[in-house]
């Protein structure tokens, strides 16, 4: 069954699409993240002109991360001073974001630098987490060492930007820290929501836990409330600037995703924390 | 007397001018009578482009066929020359193309080439090395190289091609042509043929003079939703982004509660 996308200007394999949002949706509840970073390159693969893919994805991250926020926010895992300062930092990274991805289109280089700006990313982001899964299984194999590596990986980099000033009190995580690392990981997740058409909390939940010091619950719960206003703005701005929304390719994906992450969930019960990671690793390779 | 000179040179320069005119004007032959099984082609959800037939007369019955499918508007297009920068395959230069026809398709009963002449093809633009002639370009960023236009040129019949927005079929199975006189054929409107004006035109060639000549137009044209999200898009993006954001928070909170886990992300 075929559905033409208006904005897009083509017309596409409705299952094909649905298929794509239920296969990103079956990952994104196995390993209980967005799926933007997986999304964007599979619309390109099928043939979505690449800004339309980015910013449509951005549209769909809204809606996919909302609930997750609403839910969070009713159990009070969302820490909002914290959230809206990473969020402040967000819109001027996604509002500078769009614009870049206006002078790249003009240039004719958006594709290539999104290339590459993905490879980078995901290389980075996939390799810690596959080392750090690693160790996790061998030190679970000498229990010894295990106890050893717990001390020394005390978060040192929390302790460094505590120093640093804007410090403030941020009474949900039981922190008090400088208010730049948040605002600046938020401006370079928020420029990459606009190039790369993610959510971004593959970068904003570790940064959040190993670098700010946030406890894990209220690191995810923050993280979705930013990534439901940042990738707001970037729809926005994109619709805006560069009109390149589909809304129809977003709703198909979104109706996908929604019932594949169903699956993922329930699929994620019955493995491993280290065996999952292991396979997002292997599922984030560039 | 030279009064008379004058006035012969005067009316000579005239019919060194008309002639060309007279002789290329295809509206003043005589008239190819047509028929298309539809002449609007609506985009709607379902769309994946459309086929439309074409029937017609020849009125000089054995003589030649060549059928021409054209946007109304000419396209401005931007091409990115692609190049190696270090070890990066990325844009180098670009140029802006004008003059080129959005779609250009054309049926003929045999080789455009042992129908008319050379002049005569590029006057009613009729063949790739017309389009070629006709199209402008203009280097907007990077160096010019001596093979540029070539290079672009081939690059769009290309990129045309695979979208199936240009083609070439100089075969009588296609445009199928009874008793010399009766002829019919299809077009395919691919998916990529955006909204406007397409122009179908009919030439009857005997001994490379055009003889007879016709017209019919093929309106493409979005409807209901599809038309209603581009315009809303194109005209009040503000409004459109808005509404884009509230439909998606709208739907997340509502999967939340129907699956009652909080969705995911």
């Amino acid at each position: 069954m075929e559905i033409y996308l208006p904005i897009a200007g083509m017309s596409i394999n409705f299952f094909l699409v649905l298929g794509i949002g239920g296969l990103v949706g079956f990952l994104s509840g196995l390993f209980g993240v967005g799926g933007g970073f997986l999304l964007t390159p599979l619309m390109m693969m099928i043939g979505i002109p690449p800004a339309v893919a980015a910013a449509s994805d951005s549209n769909q991250i809204v809606a996919a991360a909302s609930s997750g926020a609403f839910a969070h926010w009713r159990l009070g895992n969302v820490d909002f001073k914290m959230g809206l300062i990473i969020l402040a930092g967000g819109i001027a990274g996604g509002t500078i974001g769009v614009q870049f991805v206006k002078i790249l289109r003009a240039a004719g280089n958006f594709e290539f630098v999104m290339k590459v700006v993905y490879v980078l990313m995901l290389g980075l982001v996939g390799g810690a987490m596959f080392m750090e899964s690693l160790r996790t299984i061998l030190r679970s194999r000498d229990p010894g060492a295990a106890a050893a590596v717990a001390e020394v990986s005390e978060p040192k980099l929390a302790r460094l930007f505590a120093k640093m000033p804007l410090k403030m009190n941020f009474h949900r995580s039981g922190l008090q820290t400088s208010a730049i690392f948040p605002f600046a990981i938020g401006t370079i997740v928020g420029i990459m929501a606009a190039l790369l058409g993610v959510g971004g909390g593959f970068i904003m939940v570790p940064a959040m836990i190993y670098i700010i010091g946030m406890p894990t619950i209220a690191a995810i719960g923050t993280d979705l409330f930013q990534i439901v206003l940042t990738s707001a703005n970037v729809t926005l701005q994109q619709a805006m600037v560069n009109k390149t929304v589909d809304l129809l390719l977003a709703l198909i994906l979104l109706f996908g995703s929604t019932i594949g992450a169903q699956f993922g969930a329930a699929f994620g019960k019955r493995l491993k924390g280290e065996q999952i990671r292991i396979l997002w690793r292997s599922s984030s390779w560039p | 007397m030279k009064r008379i000179l004058f006035l012969f040179l005067v009316l000579g320069l005239g019919c060194l001018w008309a002639a060309p005119a007279a002789a290329f004007t295809p509206e003043v032959k005589q008239k190819v009578v047509t028929a298309a099984s539809k002449n609007l082609i609506e985009i709607g959800l379902s769309y994946s482009g459309d086929q439309v037939h074409f029937f017609g007369v020849n009125p000089v019955p054995g003589s030649d066929l060549i059928i021409k499918l054209t946007a109304e508007k000419d396209e401005e297009i931007k091409f990115s020359v692609k190049g190696k920068v270090g070890p990066f395959w990325m844009t180098v230069k670009q140029y802006e193309v004008t003059g080129a026809p959005f779609i250009y398709k054309i049926h003929a009963s045999k080789p455009v080439k042992e129908i008319v002449s050379e002049a005569v093809a590029q006057e009613l633009e009729l063949g790739y090395p017309a389009i070629r002639h006709k199209m402008k370009m203009h280097l907007s960023s990077g160096a010019a190289a001596a093979d540029d236009g070539d290079k672009v040129f081939k690059g769009m019949l290309k990129i045309k091609e695979e979208a199936n927005l240009y083609n070439i079929v100089e075969d009588p199975a296609r445009l199928q042509v009874a008793e010399g006189k009766l002829f019919k054929h299809y077009f395919r409107f691919p998916p990529a043929a955006t909204e406007g004006r397409y122009q179908v035109e009919s030439f009857c060639f005997s001994k490379g003079e055009l003889v007879g000549y016709g017209k019919d137009i093929i309106e493409i044209k979005k409807v209901g939703l599809e038309h209603w999200l581009t315009q809303t898009s194109q005209n009040r993006p503000v409004f459109f982004g808005i509404l884009a954001v509230v439909i998606a928070v709208a739907a997340g909170l509502l999967v939340g509660v129907i699956f009652g886990k909080g969705g995911h992300h």
